[in-house]
Formats: structure tokens, C-alpha cells, sequence
């Protein structure tokens, strides 16, 4: 008699509505879509997530670190209802947002991860999850953090976002805040931006393949030097790291 | 009082540095002493905006001075808000044509990056008039928003216009490896297509995000010398020719005619009787382009347009590389950056760049005078130095 | 007690300043702090405005309201504004109202609604 233990520890998804893929033009006039990822693109995912583990400034070794275990959860069935939404240009990855149903009519925002930057696809990812979760999901409420000093504006004061400080956020622990139906419907005109449906060639150059960044942030030779130098107090670690840099791109 | 001519120029890249403010200082300093083949100089000035507040760090004059093995050199910062650069390089050419110095270094430098935005938003606005701007919590984006409206309403300025100048001189950037924004953006992007409002978010109505220049951690330094010094060194001629300054209202709101920029025209004026020139005779410009409008007003007191007209020289593309008057080639403060207290020498850096014929793709032909404009507060500080060359 | 925002006149001709300055903008002749306080008007027109959106670090809002106001008597100051569609040139009155909060200080200025 065996015991089916991948039973036991594999959550059961519910049947969670698919994401109809939608397209943007940004400042640069290039077109971003917008589709979701399944289990069997994720490897494609986590190979372009795992270098910005190690990118030390503005929060991407956190956020990034997060991800990598989000979707590694979500690809190996450990983890419950979860979403995954890419934004590609030219097929190229440009970030990677997600999320997950709590409940019924709650949803949870996870993460966005831009890899590409100047051109506000954070913004476009975390709108186009929010409609996500409202529009498709039928969510009422989604409970959302920032990892970031620039999420936390953006997000928590511009869209004028509730409290929902009794609920600690499973990223953390921290307190909730909640973007409700209502708020939403209220920033509807300045929030839900985008076309459906996405031009024939452009869905299927996205749909094709994911490809790499061009450009994405970099991480520093020595990965933990930052961290290193706040135990060192003359920095010496970072100084050496940054020569190296120097040395390679031979510029300041 | 002697001639002053540049000797050495040097520039980091100007994007978010993770070294400290005094590498960034003599990182540039570096540069332009090697340019000018120069290794003591009789006088320092470090032109900054914010190193005791941002930084925590005072007497940045004297740090850099050390660094570059300069001494026993004098040395002083100098501190002007957004028009420190310009103002450093006028107390260079003073301490040089008053006889009193040979050499003279001039450095900018700016690590704003070092706290968060909101905090860097705050130590902007800190030059705004303490007890009836500042404590109502207006920024400088916000200045320039109501400055931008009143021109829209009295000179038929739109939107489009401002988005205009954002994507000519964020463009233009992409032909200087020294500046800060390495993306090419579309009018379209901005502006037309239905994502724009994403794309291109107010900061402070009708001010959007492509409006305002980024905010950037930089240093550039120039080299002021004697006639005979210059000729010594044998590097190309290039006299400072004329320097004007000019002061206004500290609130913005006492200035006389609120669309006028009154210490843009007059600085303009003294540097143009200085130097023998007129708006006609300058072939290169940099002004000072922190929000969109400012370039527009700017060119106007200047004297390359007619008051309220400089809006159709821009859409005729007469201020676009190419075009009768060349205005910010490589970028402005827009698509450089702007490390406040760098700005003004970086703006000079550009200057001497293209007269000694090295803009590469950015060349303005057969450049042999230009002129520089620096905006500090609100206007109410204002520097503009002409420069000329001579063989 | 309703609270004022003050100009200062020129005890020896009379020029009126807002902001203070120590030296009278008129006849430079006053001596040190030789002027006297006149309460501002608090009604007068909007010259042009804003919405601020990139607030510094002490805002807990999402975006303020910003204008110059031009007085009754001439004279011109920046205030909040609290207008759901300001116009260029349309009456306003004002109130003094906390305008910024450090951590344990309150600052009061003008807070100008629509007349």
C-alpha cells in the first residue's frame, strides 16, 4: 500500500480564469504585451530572475530572491492559485509581475520585477495585474505591499490604497494595504491602460518564446561586497569591487 | 583685466555613482588636469549644492584638494544652488584675470542619489523662500508648472510643445556617452497613444514625468589659465569671453511680470556687452533645460527669439542639431542629467567640446562661439558665460 | 481668533513687503526692523496654479493643491489651494490653516478655496 504523498503536499489549484493578453505602447513608441506564463514557461523565467538576486541596490536582491521562490513554488506545485504575467517587448522580457487568490473574492499581490528601466513598465505590470484581479478574478479587494521606497508611494498614496493593517502580508509580515473594487472603478480611467486584443504578429512573437533582457540591471562582481563593507569600516571591500568594474568597463 | 582662456576639460558619466563625493570631484578634476598635461594648479573651486545636507559632508573644497595632491593649492567651495557650476567658474575667472592666479581649477560636482528621491525632492526645494514657499510644501517642479501654465495661457504654449523639447534633448543624449538617459522616446509614446497618461504621468499639472530632467550623481571640471599659460600648454584657444549675472525676487511670486525671466535677460545682456557679441553671433547654446518650459522662456530672454515666439523656432526644429540655432545638443539638463552643482561646468564642458570641433556625432558645423545659461533657484540666480575661439 | 498672515510696512515711506526684507525695497533708507506688521487681505484672485504630485518625504497625501493668489491690495502671495477645477482669475478667499506638519511642529499659511 503506498502512500501518494505528492497528494498530501501538492495544493489544489482552483480554476482560476485565464488572463487575456493585452498590449501597450510606451514612451520609447515600442509595443509591450502583456501574457501569462504557465508551469512550463517558468524555467524560461527563473533563468533571467536568478542574476538580479544578486543586484544590491534598490531592492532587487529581495524582490528578485522572492520571485525566484515564488515561481520555483508555483513550477514544483508547492504553492496555491498563483498567477504569473509577463511583459514582453519584441519578445524580450521586461518584467515579470504576480499574484494569487487568497479566497474567493480576496486576491494577494506578490510582485513586480522590471527588468528593463526608464520606460514605467513596473507601472504598466502592476495596473495590468490589478485589472487582473478585479476585473477577471472577480476579486473584491486585493491586499498589497511595497518592498520599495518608490512602490510604497506610488502604489499606497497615489491610488489612495486602504489599510488593512490587522492583515500581516505573508511577504514579511507586514502590515497590509488593500486595493478595493471601489478604488479601482474610481482610478479606472487613469489605471486601466492598454488594447485588447493584441495584433496577430505581436502576440505570437511573444507567445513564441521569452526571450533575454538586452539591458538588465547588472549585479556587481563581488555579490556580497555591500554587505560585507557595512562590517568593514573603511568600505575597502566595495572600493576594491568597484575598480575591478572599472577596469572591465573603462569608464567612470 | 587679462584674457581667460580653458586649458582642460573632464566629465564622469552623470547616472547614479555609487563612489563617494569627493571621487567624483577629482574623477573630473583627474581628467581635465591630464587634457591640459597640468599637474599643479595656484587655485581651487568646487562648485556644490548639497554636500553638507545630502552628503553629510562640509568643506568639500578642501577634501578634493587633498585628493588630487594639489596642495598646498587654495581652495573653496562654492555653493549657488542649481547655478553653483557657473558661479564657481566666474570666481575662476576673476582669481585668473585679476592677475591674481594662473591656473585655476574649477570642479562640479552632485551625489544626489545617495538619499531617496522624496528626500532629494525635499533638498531641491529647500532653496525656495523659507517662511512663504517652502513651509506650503511647493518643489521646484511645482514652480515651474505654474510658471509653464501662464505661459500656455499668454503665448499659446501647449502640452505638445513641452513634450517636444523632452524628446528632442532626450534624444539628442543618445549621441553623448557621458549622459545620463540612454533611451530613445517618441512623441507618440508620450503624448498620443492611449498608454501616454502611464507613459507619461503628471508631476505637478501640466508638468509630466518626460518634462523633468532626471535626478543624477555627476562631476565635470574645467581648467581656467592665463593667455600665456594657455599658449604654453598648447591646447586650443578657447577664451571666456564674457560673463554676465544677474539676481531676482527670492519669492517667485514677487517677480514683476510672472512670465518673465528678468535675470536670464539681464545676465545675458552683461555677458553679450562683455564679450562683444550679440544673440545673432552664438553658433552652439546650453541652457538650462531642468523642466521643459525653462528651455523655451530661456531661449526667448536670451535673445535668440522674440518674447513668446521661442515655441515656433522649436517646432520649425530651428533649436535641434541641424537647425539655425542649436540649442542643448547633447542632451541638456534633460537627457544629460542634472547633478545640481556639476550642471553649470558640465554645461561649459559641452561648450568647449564642440568649439574645439569633438562632438562627434553631436557636432554643431563649424562651431566658434557658444553660450551658456545657468538657472539657479528659480530664477532668481541666474549666470551665463560665453565662450569664443580664437585660432 | 482667526489667525493672520502679516506684511510689513515701511515705517518711513511706507512700501509694503511680502516676504519680509531687512532692507526697505522702496526708500533703503528704513533702519534695523523699522517697519510695521499689516495683516494680508485674504480675498483676492488666482493668478495660476497646480497639482503636485511628487510630494517630498513630509506628505502623507497623494497630491496637493498650489497657487499664487494676487490680494486685494495688490500685493501677491503662494498658498494651498482646496479647488476642484481652479481657473485662471477667479475669486478666491483664504484661511490660515496648517499647511505642513515636521515631526513635531506645525507650520500655518493660506488655504485658499473657491470665493
Amino acid at each position: 500500500m503506498s502512500v501518494d504523498l505528492e497528494k498530501i503536499l501538492r495544493p489544489i489549484d482552483h480554476d482560476l480564469a485565464p488572463y487575456e493578453p493585452k498590449y501597450m505602447m510606451l514612451a520609447s513608441g515600442e509595443a509591450v504585451v502583456v501574457r501569462q506564463v504557465f508551469r512550463d514557461e517558468i524555467p524560461d523565467l527563473l533563468k533571467h530572475v536568478e542574476p538580479l538576486i544578486h543586484v544590491e541596490r534598490d531592492f532587487y536582491d529581495v524582490v528578485a530572491a522572492r520571485v525566484y521562490a515564488e515561481l520555483l513554488g508555483y513550477y514544483k506545485h508547492r504553492f496555491q492559485d498563483q498567477y504569473v504575467l509577463a511583459l514582453q517587448v519584441d519578445g524580450e522580457l521586461a518584467a515579470i509581475v504576480n499574484g494569487r487568490e487568497v479566497k474567493p473574492g480576496l486576491g494577494l499581490s506578490l510582485h513586480t520585477l522590471a527588468m528593463r528601466r526608464g520606460l514605467r513598465i513596473g507601472a504598466h505590470g502592476f495596473a495590468a495585474k490589478m485589472e487582473y484581479h478585479i476585473d477577471t478574478l472577480g476579486h473584491d479587494e486585493v491586499l498589497i505591499v511595497a518592498e520599495s521606497p518608490i512602490g510604497f508611494r506610488r502604489w499606497m498614496i497615489e491610488y489612495k490604497l486602504e489599510k488593512r493593517f490587522e492583515i500581516p502580508h505573508e511577504l514579511g509580515g507586514v502590515p497590509s494595504w488593500a486595493l478595493t473594487r471601489e478604488l479601482f472603478d474610481r482610478a479606472r480611467s487613469k489605471l486601466v491602460v492598454g488594447r485588447r486584443p493584441v495584433p496577430p504578429p505581436l502576440l505570437e512573437k511573444a507567445m513564441e518564446k521569452i526571450l533575454p533582457p538586452s539591458d538588465p540591471p547588472t549585479p556587481p562582481l563581488d555579490p556580497l561586497a555591500a554587505t560585507r563593507a557595512l562590517y568593514d569600516p573603511t568600505a575597502t571591500a566595495l572600493v576594491q569591487q568597484r575598480w575591478e568594474m572599472e577596469k572591465g568597463a573603462g569608464n567612470a | 583685466m587679462r584674457d581667460v582662456y580653458v586649458a582642460g576639460i573632464g566629465i564622469t558619466t552623470f547616472t547614479r555613482l555609487e563612489y563617494p563625493l569627493t571621487e567624483i570631484a577629482s574623477y573630473a578634476s583627474m581628467m581635465a588636469l591630464k587634457d591640459a598635461g597640468l599637474t599643479e594648479v595656484d587655485q581651487i573651486y568646487v562648485a556644490n549644492m548639497g554636500a553638507p545636507r545630502v552628503n553629510h559632508q562640509t568643506a568639500l573644497a578642501s577634501a578634493v584638494a587633498d585628493s588630487l595632491s594639489l596642495l598646498p593649492a587654495g581652495a573653496a567651495a562654492i555653493e549657488n544652488g542649481p547655478a553653483s557650476g557657473a558661479a564657481a567658474i566666474k570666481a575662476g575667472f576673476q582669481a585668473v584675470a585679476s592677475g591674481m592666479d594662473d591656473v585655476v581649477l574649477v570642479a562640479g560636482v552632485e551625489r544626489m542619489r545617495e538619499v531617496n528621491n522624496l528626500e532629494a525632492t525635499d533638498f531641491v526645494a529647500t532653496l525656495t523662500h523659507p517662511l512663504t514657499e517652502y513651509i506650503y510644501g511647493v518643489t521646484l517642479p511645482a514652480h515651474a508648472a505654474m510658471f509653464a501654465r501662464l505661459y500656455m495661457e499668454k503665448y499659446g504654449v501647449t502640452e505638445r510643445h513641452l513634450a517636444m523639447v523632452g524628446v528632442k534633448n532626450q534624444n539628442a543624449a543618445l549621441n553623448n556617452v557621458w549622459a545620463h538617459l540612454q533611451q530613445e522616446i517618441t512623441l507618440e509614446g508620450i503624448l498620443d497613444s492611449p498608454e501616454a497618461m502611464t507613459n507619461n504621468p503628471y508631476v505637478a499639472e501640466p508638468l509630466r514625468f518626460f518634462d523633468a530632467c532626471p535626478v543624477s550623481d555627476g562631476g565635470a571640471a574645467i581648467i581656467l589659465v592665463s593667455k600665456e599659460k594657455a599658449k604654453e600648454l598648447g591646447r586650443p584657444m578657447i577664451r571666456l569671453s564674457g560673463i554676465g549675472q544677474a539676481t531676482d525676487t527670492h519669492a517667485v511670486f514677487e517677480r514683476e511680470e510672472p512670465t518673465d525671466l528678468l535675470a536670464v535677460r539681464k545676465a545675458a545682456q552683461d555677458a553679450y556687452e562683455m564679450s562683444g557679441l550679440s544673440p545673432e553671433d552664438i553658433d552652439v547654446a546650453e541652457l538650462h533645460d531642468a523642466f521643459t518650459i525653462l528651455e523655451i522662456a530661456e531661449s526667448e530672454e536670451v535673445g535668440f527669439f522674440p518674447k513668446g515666439e521661442g515655441h515656433v523656432a522649436l517646432e520649425k526644429g530651428e533649436t535641434a542639431l541641424g537647425g539655425k540655432m542649436p540649442i542643448n545638443v547633447g542632451g541638456g539638463l534633460k537627457g544629460r542629467g542634472h547633478p545640481v552643482g556639476a550642471t553649470g561646468v558640465a554645461q561649459a564642458w559641452e561648450i568647449v567640446t564642440q568649439l574645439r570641433g569633438d562632438g562627434e556625432k553631436r557636432q554643431v558645423a563649424g562651431a566658434r562661439t557658444g553660450l551658456t545659461l545657468n538657472f539657479g533657484g528659480f530664477g532668481n540666480n541666474v549666470v551665463c558665460l560665453t565662450f569664443v575661439r580664437e585660432d | 481668533m482667526a489667525r493672520e498672515i502679516y506684511a510689513y510696512k515701511c515705517r518711513l515711506c511706507g512700501t509694503m513687503h511680502y516676504p519680509f526684507r531687512m532692507v526697505c525695497k522702496g526708500c533703503k533708507q528704513n533702519d534695523f526692523f523699522e517697519f510695521d506688521t499689516v495683516p494680508l487681505p485674504k480675498t483676492g484672485k488666482l493668478l495660476t496654479f497646480t497639482t503636485v504630485y511628487n510630494l517630498p518625504a513630509q506628505y502623507e497625501v497623494a497630491t496637493l493643491g498650489l497657487g499664487i493668489v494676487e490680494l486685494e491690495n495688490g500685493m501677491r502671495m503662494l498658498g494651498q489651494i482646496e479647488i476642484d477645477d481652479p481657473e485662471i482669475g477667479m475669486a478666491v478667499k483664504g484661511s490660515v490653516e496648517v499647511v505642513r506638519k515636521e515631526t513635531y511642529d506645525d507650520y500655518y499659511g493660506m488655504v485658499f478655496t473657491a470665493a
